[in-house]
């Protein structure tokens, strides 16, 4: 913890940076030379599937060779030519068996493409199984470390950052990449073909060789041109769908208000317009697809005619064989697929180095809690003094939430936060817990400043049961443990018992083993409040953080949540957050805040005596209305404002919504 | 359908061009025939553009059919469910409804583009490969076609049990997605239970399963590729030994021995495809149901649009025993409801969660559709009433409050953009927005909601719901539990401001607050579905029930632990009582 802890979290950075466009380079190459390095631990399975690729493809090459060279050529019509056709010792080969084994030339040369097409076969097998092996296992680490980075990355982070957004990270942008990684395993697998082939093809006749030769920068040029013209073309297309898809999630999770509000009619139009774009784009697409496609169909077929004309003048001079003409004109696709591939790669390509960037810039994203170098280790339990010595803190630079607030909360003593939104209660609790990076000897347990405290050492101590409590999928018992080995299903159901949630677990179709969704919609309120509560006493903390939720819950729900938070709070240093003053009267003291300024700190009778915001709050509250209709006249002068200017809650923190915490 | 007879046209053309490379060939390999070159490749090289034209003509107007039908489904898939009820998206989720939209209409337009045009194309292929295979040579076409039907049959097979491969991928591939969110969206909770280390092991243990579900699908299509290869392979071999006997005995010429080569590969293909266009076809014929099970739900909402009422509308609204259960809840969420509400009066429901408040709300919107005959609106059954004019007449502000991510203004005026700024004011003021809108929100009404613009919080979400009802100032206004997520100094102001507009005309409003309530010309307590007590404040606590109860315990000014425990007293059926049923919470 040193100077660097002053700078508040939020300020400098430049989150919009997060999301924003990144910058579409075609061919980063430091970013895939650093993703390469998470392949470092598989490179021998890299390197054997590489090896496998080129043996496989000089095997895919010697299947036309023997066809033409050994068939053709030698055993069906015998050329007096002197073939410059170069047989990779394949004609020794096939004499060797048909002297060995007895056989008719036909037959053993049969044999040899027999064995070279399942060796080629295998090879490739091999090849694929290799790279997928390598390739999944070095993105399935990538993708731990992305989760991992993500899942430390303290709560200023989020708050700024969608979870949806840093979520495609972790799925789609890691999924692009193992596109790119066995798409260019894949071009390798024909890439090596390509000039395995032109070589024979030299060694036959280089004129012929330039007939082929002119078709491929065509091919390269009709590629490029089609990818330049799709790749606007398929932003748009990506634009528009998701641009469609977005607006009918929203249609439809909002489809109350837009029937109540009879807006159908008006909808439909709206998505039609989204709908009608989209089929323009994909009309516009199909055009040069179209062509394209065709296009490359075709190029094969002409070049084979061209080398039928220039190749059949050969023959006839008697400059090469017909084997060798056939031959080339099984070469000819071997050349021209290659092009077409790569261009269909730079698609991925440039997908995967815009997801690349993102995830990187995820893992490089250096936002963190400050930990100590030499935490202090606090021995056997806490006894449970909690405090704030003058403590200023904004989650902006200039914007101070909390100012200069000081106070004690003695060993077993419950606490009560209460002020109106935006006056930086919860923004206490976080800093307790250390959600946030603050300055040194602000906070302190036990008389040790937290920033002493490892993060995860001082939250196993200090219990929060935050405003919304998150349900994750998974059984009643697990939602509780949150999978802590630790903690036992006994310890689990004790906890249970202990705040009055037992009752309806039970009731639930099984019981502790009941399946819950995340979004909890088998759970109202109220029992959702208490599974919170059954969490963190199972977990069984020596300081206790409550932020009560506002929510609304019936009241005599409510007199069961009041049940298990005195339970809950009973012997255990408290804070609450409280909305609730039924809540408050049970704590020992209460602090009122306002703006972040200490205002009032007492026991409920004393500030009661003294008549100030508390009074005033609590009147507001509890009594009958008699003194809120006062209060409420007394307003109607100054044009809606209340009685005291200090209760209009203004600035609303931010800190207030939901997603913060 | 021309389209479709040009690529059949193509494929034919297709076929013919190893027949003039056999007689290239074998003038070129018969010494006692003149070479004819120029002939053949003039042929090839107008074959190709003939097909250049042909295919490019045909396949642009099949994709763009596969187009268009796409965007036909989506539209009336978005237009069917405009205008469905609470049971439709009780049934149907936003994310199922959402995946049918884009995965299974995606599947639809591969079939379309891909699927039935292939499969007419490749048996074509098919016809006319073996076709001129035959009339080069018989005997060799029997011996060489010999081993297909194992291809197609093996090709079928093993599509079919690349299936189960695909689905335990897609699954794991869900179970990552889940796992990420659900962790993310509790990254608080996650932290503040410090437990990130043992969530990132289980995280992975998913990511693992994911990688190894991905290998075995990959592993066995590059199995498939294998034994595919192989089994197309023994007819390749059979040219090689039993063709090349004919040539060496003069049967055949070289030409026809490497026509054979190509009409294989425009054999075998097809046969291939066959056998996995089934498959892509079962899959497809899943989506187009999943699609036509949308299309095909009739609204439950039907809509009497014919007629109007015309008369000036006062916002009488009455029920006469109304008796409702929401689909396969044990006992009716209304049993018997029957009373009347005068113009101008405001009433207060208070009840349990899940005792019915809402669906009588819903009902008087017909979001929940309840029988004709029951509930009036000035009279008139609210059957009678084209949807639009009930829905104009009576305003409800549903508990959730939503924003859809545009301008604070978009969304403040949702059901008429025209109107004026004024009115938004004046709305914004009753509900207590008026004030965020000027200090917190920068930009005003013009502030973007959402994703890529503001969150608002809870609070400020429920006022702006407020204002969009308030601004419509319609004869009825119902407003289901709307000031739960503000403080209570903000609720009397909102109570203020309600009192202010709504002076006249008819207001309905759920709450769980006693001060609330207590502001209401009339209250109905409601329990179980049926009314417990009704009348005015002074009136229900006079009669010291249920809402007495509430008031002291809400009050604290009561000692009295015995009111306290008759509360508590139906705790366990309270907090356990059956979950509210989806259409509730409309």
């Amino acid at each position: 913890m040193s100077e660097n802890a002053i700078q508040a979290p939020g300020p400098s950075r430049n989150y919009s940076a997060f999301d924003a466009e990144l910058t579409h380079q075609a061919l980063n190459v430091r970013l895939f030379v650093r993703l390469l390095g998470w392949l470092k631990p598989y490179l021998i399975t890299l390197f054997v599937s590489i090896a496998f690729v080129v043996m496989a493809a000089l095997s895919q090459v010697l299947m036309p060779i023997l066809t033409s060279v050994v068939i053709i050529d030698t055993i069906l019509v015998p050329t007096t030519i002197a073939s410059d056709a170069p047989d990779y010792g394949l004609l020794a080969l096939v004499d060797w068996i048909q002297s060995t084994y007895a056989l008719e030339a036909l037959s053993a040369a049969g044999l040899v493409y027999v064995t070279v097409l399942v060796g080629q076969s295998l090879l490739s097998f091999a090849h694929q199984l290799t790279l997928y092996s390598c390739s999944l296992k070095a993105l399935r680490d990538l993708r731990i470390d992305l989760f991992a980075a993500l899942e430390r990355k303290p709560a200023s982070f989020f708050d700024h950052v969608g979870v949806g957004r840093v979520m495609t990270r972790v799925t789609n942008d890691v999924e692009n990449l193992f596109q790119l990684l066995t798409g260019f395993g894949g071009l390798a697998g024909e890439f090596v073909p390509f000039f395995v082939a032109l070589f024979a093809m030299l060694a036959i006749s280089g004129s012929l060789t330039g007939v082929v030769l002119v078709a491929l920068p065509v091919a390269a040029i009709a590629t490029i041109a089609f990818r330049i013209a799709m790749r606007k073309i398929f932003r748009f297309i990506r634009d528009s769908v998701s641009a469609l898809n977005q607006y009918m999630q929203e249609d439809l999770v909002g489809i109350d208000v837009v029937q109540l509000s009879g807006r159908e009619k008006q909808n439909i139009e709206e998505y039609g317009t989204h709908n009608r774009a989209n089929r323009g784009y994909e009309f516009r697409a199909i055009n040069f697809e179209v062509l394209y496609d065709t296009f490359n169909m075709s190029l094969g077929s002409v070049v084979t005619g061209g080398i039928v004309w220039f190749g059949g003048g050969q023959v006839i001079q008697q400059d090469i064989s017909l084997g060798s003409m056939i031959l080339f004109t099984s070469l000819v696709q071997m050349m021209i697929m290659p092009i077409v591939s790569l261009g269909q790669q730079f698609n991925v390509l440039f997908r995967s180095m815009a997801s690349g960037e993102r995830i990187f810039q995820a893992l490089d994203w250096d936002e963190q809690l400050h930990e100590p170098d030499e935490p202090t280790v606090m021995e056997g339990r806490l006894r449970g003094k909690v405090e704030f010595r003058h403590a200023h803190f904004g989650y902006y630079q200039g914007e101070e939430i909390l100012k200069d607030v000081s106070f004690s909360i003695e060993p077993g003593e419950k606490l009560a936060i209460v002020g109106p939104t935006g006056s930086g209660k919860s923004t206490i609790i976080r800093l307790l817990v250390r959600f946030y990076d603050i300055d040194d000897n602000m906070v302190f347990v036990d008389d040790v400043d937290v920033n002493k405290i490892h993060s995860r050492d001082l939250r196993e101590r200090v219990g929060v049961v935050l405003q919304d409590f998150h349900i994750f999928s998974g059984t009643v018992c697990d939602n509780i443990t949150l999978n802590n080995p630790d903690i036992t299903r006994e310890r689990a159901e004790w906890a249970a018992r202990s705040v009055n949630a037992d009752g309806f677990i039970q009731e639930l179709a099984d019981g502790y083993d009941t399946q819950l969704a995340e979004r909890g919609q088998n759970l109202s309120q109220g029992q959702r409040q208490l599974l919170a509560f059954a969490r963190v006493l199972a977990a069984d903390p020596e300081i206790l953080v409550l932020d009560e939720a506002t929510a609304n819950i019936d009241t005599s729900t409510e007199l069961v949540v009041q049940d298990a938070v005195a339970k809950l709070t009973e012997g255990r240093t408290s804070i609450v957050v409280a909305h609730r003053l039924q809540t408050i009267q049970e704590c020992d003291r209460i602090l009122v805040l306002h703006h972040g300024v200490v205002e009032e700190l007492g026991t409920h009778d004393e500030l009661i005596a003294k008549g100030g915001i508390y009074y005033t709050l609590h009147e507001l509250q509890f009594q009958d209305a008699d003194v809120a209709r006062e209060v409420a006249r007394e307003d109607e002068g100054s044009e809606g404002r209340t009685t005291d200017p200090r209760w209009v809650s203004t600035p609303e923190d931010p800190s207030d919504t939901p997603d913060r915490m | 359908m021309a389209s479709i007879g040009g690529l059949l046209v193509a494929r034919l053309f297709d076929a013919i061009v190893p027949l003039f490379m056999k007689t290239a060939i074998d003038s070129l390999a018969d010494p006692d025939i003149e070479p004819t070159l120029l002939v053949p490749v003039l042929s090839i090289l107008g074959i190709v553009a003939t097909r250049f034209l042909i295919y490019v003509f045909s396949q642009r107007a099949l994709r763009r059919l596969s187009i268009s039908v796409s965007y036909d489904l989506r539209k009336r898939l978005f237009n069917h469910v405009q205008f469905q009820g609470a049971h439709f998206f009780n049934r149907f989720g936003t994310g199922d409804l959402m995946s049918r939209a884009v995965n299974d209409v995606s599947m639809v337009r591969m079939v379309v583009s891909f699927g039935a045009v292939t499969i007419l194309t490749t048996v074509f292929t098919l016809i006319t490969g073996l076709y001129f295979m035959i009339m080069l040579s018989p005997s060799l076409t029997f011996w060489v076609v010999l081993p297909l039907p194992l291809v197609g049959v093996a090709g079928f097979g093993m599509a079919r049990a690349l299936f189960p491969y695909y689905m335990d991928r897609q699954e794991a591939m869900a179970e990552v997605t889940a796992f990420t969110q659900e962790n993310l969206n509790g990254i608080r909770t996650v932290q503040a239970m410090a437990q990130e280390e043992k969530e990132i092991d289980r995280f992975r243990d998913v990511s693992t399963h994911y990688a190894q579900t991905v290998y075995r699908v990959n592993r066995y299509q590059a199995l498939m590729n294998v034994v595919m290869g192989f089994i197309s392979t023994a007819s390749t071999v059979i040219v090689i030994f039993y063709g090349g006997a004919l040539v060496l005995r003069g049967e055949i010429t070289l030409g026809t021995f490497m026509a054979f080569f190509s009409y294989l590969m425009m054999v075998a293909w097809p046969v291939r495809m066959i056998g996995m266009s089934i498959t892509m076809f079962t899959a497809a014929a899943a989506g187009t149901e999943r699609i036509f099970e949308i299309l095909d739900y009739e609204p439950e909402v039907d809509d009497a649009s014919t007629k109007t009422v015309t008369t000036e509308l006062r916002g009488r609204i009455e029920f006469r025993n109304l008796v409702y259960s929401h689909p396969g809840a044990p006992r009716p969420t209304i049993d018997g409801a029957t009373f009347n509400i005068e113009p101008g009066e405001t009433i207060a429901f208070m009840g349990r969660v899940g005792s019915g408040k809402s669906t009588l709300l819903n009902a008087i919107v017909r979001l929940v559709d309840t029988p004709a005959g029951m509930v009036f609106l000035d009279g008139h059954d609210i059957h009678d009433f084209p949807l639009h004019q009930l829905r104009g007449a009576v305003t409800l502000v549903p508990q959730d409050p939503f924003l859809f991510s545009m301008t604070l203004r978009d969304n403040l005026t949702y059901d008429d953009l025209s109107r004026g700024d004024e009115l938004i004011w004046e709305a914004a003021e009753a509900a207590a927005f008026a004030d965020p809108l000027r200090r917190q929100l920068a930009e005003g009404l013009d502030t973007m909601v959402g994703e890529r613009g503001v969150t608002l919080s809870g609070g400020q979400k429920q006022r702006a719901t407020l204002t969009r009802g308030m601004v419509r100032d319609a004869k009825v206004l119902l407003l289901d539990d709307c000031f739960s997520s503000v403080d209570t100094e903000t609720e009397e102001r909102i109570l203020r401001g309600l009192r202010r507009m709504r002076g006249g005309k008819t207001t309905m409003l759920i709450s769980h607050r006693v001060s609330t309530a207590r502001h209401a010309d009339r209250i109905f307590v409601i329990d179980g579905g049926r009314f417990k007590e009704s009348g005015t404040h002074q009136e229900l606590i006079a009669r010291g029930g249920y809402y007495a109860d509430l008031a002291a315990v809400q009050s604290n000014q009561d000692e009295d632990r015995e009111r306290k425990a008759r509360l508590l007293r139906d705790l366990d059926s309270e907090i356990s009582a059956e979950p509210m049923p989806e259409a509730a919470k409309l």
